[in-house]
């Protein structure tokens, strides 16, 4: 297919919407990291500007809302563009979200740092917002590459993210039992891991849009869901020890 | 209430109005149209589109054999209607034509009166005996053409004095006064602005419940908003047909992709 | 490709050279144009001016009147000589040495009339009962006289002759002064015929006028059906093909032959061939229907083309023949056209000359009105252009007049068929 559109202002359109829309997933990708080293670091000052700069991508998001809506207004736009319009909305959507929970993370950071941490519990959330991270920058490769192979792909590392956190699920529950001092902080390393679950789901999301844009096809049928936690009365209600 | 939207995508279940196999038409030495295949469904809106000079007009006036008034052209393959050749030797065009009615692009209403427009066709084919069977098919037809209220008035009045959105919707009138089976429309809003448009559209939808209607446009948009069926013509070649919202969220063919987001002329 | 650069920006107010050029250049056409257009009208009114200046005196006729009792005795005297017309004659110039106070002899008051003898015998012929009474006659006076007082004849350039000397001007004179020589309309020039050559005075178009109407007749019933039927056929139905083309060509080449072409044709198939009578307006209809036939048929085929393609479509695609489409959509349309181009048609018809003369139908044949409305057709008749080139053919310079007027009489014919035309063509008008 001929990739340049007749009218070329139409194309200046699209690139510069997508562009808009890498520079959110750069600033998402950063701001996952810069929450997750926070909180291991116990980095007040990064959790700090983390929380800020999530005001950028806020921005960004209602930018690019705004382009997608005078972009479907004005031109119209049919298969292959439409997909693409409509992918960027969700796709930023889903930006907006991640960098939601990020700043969440940071958030919390900030009040659990302030108490005495737990041992161990922090650099696993660390190890799952590294494989979140890696997941969104592989799916922002494969956006702009139009790859839905390497889309499915990270569908399928989404289950890792799951299984660590249900592991993590099952510790923080132990480190409760074992010292009711620690819930507090241990609720707030909860939230974080489930903040950082829910990144993946959003990745996995962005993944979908990715396959959408460039079959036509959303993906059929529905992984199925590795958060055990809410299934499993096994880890909801602890055994006693 | 029935659901539009399911309706909208069941056309491939319709009945098959006209059906049309291994269609070729020649103009002398040039082949304009290459072995096309296309089932056009009865109550239900199916639209051609393609750049100009991809055959879907030729294609189109192969139907109801206006092709016939050009010395040159050659059609081969078969087109049925209702299951019968329409180029068997039994058939009279002039016959097929009062079956298979046709709208131009430009509107095209004749130096006569409103009623005389209206009225010739049922006058030459003999479908009313008395003047008052005459004025019934006259105004259900204007009715049905949805400008029996505007122009109820002065049906003596000349139809060129009509505005361009309501000569066309006269045109319309007059094609569907011979009681037609299928309809015809070459690039029907061409030339009349948006809101005549959209009243022709809103017609073309409302004249589906009863007609197969077949649509020429050159405007993609046109065709997303009446049609239920699309082909897509390139180089007298045939390369997609299928459903509207397929074709435009999903095309199957890269040329149709190319075609319909703007990438090919 | 190079980049498009705007030059600097100029002030709009300010004219540039190239502007003012081509400013120029418009302006130049355009008084071309007018310079055209004037010089058309100019030579229009020259024309005119002229037509009418010359023709009017042929509308005119300077008549004697003059009362005269015609006594039985005189009568029957007059009718048992054998020049009766002569007698009357005679008689008539007694009649005005009676009214006269001067002394003139008779053969001056004879060189003075006109032919009368024999309008007033045919005057007591149809009144009997008017010999032996009084009546005033106005009857023609010679062309000399005519032409004196036109001023056209005075009495440096006169040379005496048999038809009039020096001293019958003083004559002339005088009988102005006693009311007895005066000038009239000249009735007999509208309504009558040809007269002889000796007599310019008693010389009418009616007859002329009346051949060339059923010329003009004939002309229109065959050529324009046979001309828009072959139109219609050529330009909607028949096919394209060496054959239609080679037809076509042949067409366009008929309007350039010249006339005379045809009436030499005319001479040979109608007259010589399928034996119709000469100086025939049948005949001179029959030929200048194949004059016409050519310039109509195109005119047809250019008014059928003009017809937007999008009707015959509509109604084609409304299930109508091909020939209910040509007859209930295209001709009606066509019509306004096809009738410019009969109309002109037929003024070439009217205005032609050349192939009259060869079948015959020169001015002198003209000698009256046809016997019956259906033998207008087959008597021996001339039409108005051959009327007038026999006139203006004439030694007599006294019908060099009456070819002028002659060509107002043939306007005038020609304005009325205008109007007739235009009238039937608003009456076929209609909006696209």
């Amino acid at each position: 297919m001929n990739t340049n559109h007749i009218l070329s202002s139409f194309d200046r359109d699209l690139e510069g919407v997508q562009a808009h829309l890498m520079k959110m997933g750069g600033l998402v990708e950063a701001a996952i990291h810069d929450a997750a080293n926070a909180l291991e670091n116990g980095d007040t000052e990064l959790a700090e500007k983390t929380r800020k700069a999530d005001r950028n991508i806020d921005a960004l998001d209602e930018l690019i809302n705004e382009e997608a809506a005078r972009l479907i207004a004005l031109r119209a736009p049919t298969a292959i563009d439409l997909r693409l319009a409509l992918s960027v909305l969700k796709i930023s959507a889903s930006l907006e979200r991640i960098g939601d929970f990020a700043k969440n993370m940071a958030k919390r950071s900030l009040i659990v740092n302030a108490q005495s941490p737990v041992d161990g519990v922090p650099q696993t959330v660390r190890r799952m917002a590294r494989l979140v991270e890696k997941m969104l920058a592989d799916v922002l490769d494969a956006y702009m590459r139009r790859d839905d192979t390497l889309a499915a792909a990270i569908i399928q590392d989404d289950e890792d993210v799951d299984q660590m956190y249900n592991g993590l699920f099952r510790e923080i529950l132990t480190f409760m039992m074992e010292d009711p001092r620690s819930i507090s902080a241990c609720m707030h390393y909860h939230f974080m891991a489930k903040n950082v679950e829910r990144m993946g789901d959003h990745v996995t999301a962005i993944a979908e849009q990715v396959i959408y844009l460039t079959t036509g096809q959303t993906p059929g049928a529905q992984r199925e869901t590795r958060d055990l936690t809410s299934i499993e009365p096994a880890l909801s209600a602890p055994e006693d020890k | 209430m029935k659901d539009n939207r399911i309706v909208e995508r069941d056309v491939d279940n319709a009945d098959i109005r006209i059906n049309a196999k291994g269609v070729n038409v020649f103009y002398g030495d040039s082949h304009a149209i290459k072995d096309v295949s296309v089932d056009i469904p009865a109550n239900a809106v199916t639209a051609f589109i393609g750049p100009s000079g991809c055959g879907k007009s030729t294609f189109l006036r192969c139907l109801n054999r206006m092709n016939d008034t050009i010395s040159i052209c050659r059609v081969t393959g078969d087109i049925l209607l209702d299951g019968e050749d329409i180029y068997d030797k039994r058939v009279d065009p002039v016959q097929l034509r009062a079956k298979v009615g046709m709208v131009f692009q430009k509107p095209n209403p004749f130096p006569k009166s409103i009623f005389d427009n209206v009225a010739y066709g049922p006058r030459i084919h003999g479908l009313a005996n008395t003047r008052a069977e005459l004025n019934e098919i006259v105004e259900s037809a204007l009715r049905r053409a949805a400008i029996w209220d505007e122009v109820k008035d002065r049906l003596d009045a000349p139809g060129t004095g009509l505005s361009g959105g309501q000569q066309q919707r006269l045109c319309i009138a007059r094609a569907v006064a011979t009681a037609p089976d299928v309809l015809l429309m070459d690039e029907p809003c061409s030339a009349l602005d948006p809101i005549a448009t959209a009243q022709v559209e809103e017609l073309i939808a409302e004249l589906a419940e009863n007609y197969a209607v077949v649509i020429v446009t050159h405007s993609m948009q046109q065709a997303a908003r009446v049609s239920q069926k699309t082909a897509f013509f390139h180089l007298g070649s045939l390369v997609e047909f299928g459903e509207t919202g397929q074709i435009f969220t999903n095309p199957k063919d890269p040329r149709t992709e190319s075609y319909i987001t703007g990438r090919i002329g | 490709m190079t980049p498009l650069v705007n030059p600097p920006r100029k002030s709009i107010h300010q004219i540039d050279a190239r502007t003012k050029k081509r400013n120029a250049a418009e302006a130049r056409f355009k008084a071309y144009g007018l310079a055209a257009i004037t010089l058309g009208l100019f030579f229009l009114v020259v024309l005119f001016t002229t037509i009418i200046k010359s023709g009017l005196p042929a509308f005119t006729r300077t008549a004697v009147a003059v009362e005269m009792t015609l006594s039985p005795a005189d009568h029957a005297a007059a009718e048992k000589q054998l020049m009766k017309t002569g007698a009357y004659q005679k008689l008539f110039v007694a009649a005005v040495q009676q009214q006269l106070r001067i002394d003139a002899t008779d053969d001056a008051i004879q060189r003075l009339l006109g032919k009368v003898g024999g309008d007033i015998r045919a005057f007591y012929k149809e009144n009997p009962s008017m010999i032996g009474k009084a009546h005033v006659f106005t009857l023609s006076a010679s062309s000399r006289v005519d032409a004196y007082l036109n001023g056209k004849l005075t009495r440096e350039t006169l040379v005496d002759s048999r038809f009039m000397q020096l001293s019958d001007l003083d004559l002339v004179d005088g009988l102005v002064d006693a009311g007895i020589i005066q000038s009239t309309f000249n009735w007999g020039f509208i309504t009558g015929a040809d007269s002889g050559v000796d007599n310019p005075g008693g010389a009418g178009i009616g007859a002329s006028v009346v051949g060339s109407f059923y010329m003009m007749l004939v002309v229109l019933v065959l050529s324009l059906p046979i001309g828009v039927a072959a139109s219609i056929y050529l330009e909607e139905f028949a096919p394209q093909n060496k054959f239609t083309d080679l037809i076509e060509v042949n067409i366009s080449n008929l309007a350039a032959v010249p006339s005379i072409v045809f009436g030499i044709l005319g001479l040979a198939v109608f007259i010589q061939f399928m034996h119709l009578p000469q100086s025939a307006p049948l005949v001179g209809g029959l030929v200048l229907t194949l004059m016409t036939l050519p310039t109509i048929i195109i005119s047809t085929r250019a008014a059928l083309k003009a017809v937007p393609p999008s009707i015959r479509d509509a109604a084609l695609g409304l299930g109508a023949s091909r020939t209910q489409a040509v007859f209930h959509h295209v001709l009606p349309l066509a019509m306004p056209g096809i009738l410019t181009g009969t109309i002109i048609g037929l003024a070439q018809a009217l205005g032609e000359t050349a192939p009259l003369l060869l079948i015959g139908m020169v001015g002198f044949v003209a000698r009256g009105y046809p016997t019956g409305l259906l033998d207008g057709f087959t008597e021996a008749n001339s039409a108005m252009p051959a009327q007038i080139y026999t006139w203006a053919a004439r030694a007599d310079s006294a019908f060099y007049d009456k070819a002028w007027g002659g060509i107002i009489i043939l306007l005038a014919f020609l304005i009325v068929m205008n109007i007739v035309a235009i009238i039937l063509r608003r009456r076929f008008e209609r909006r696209w």
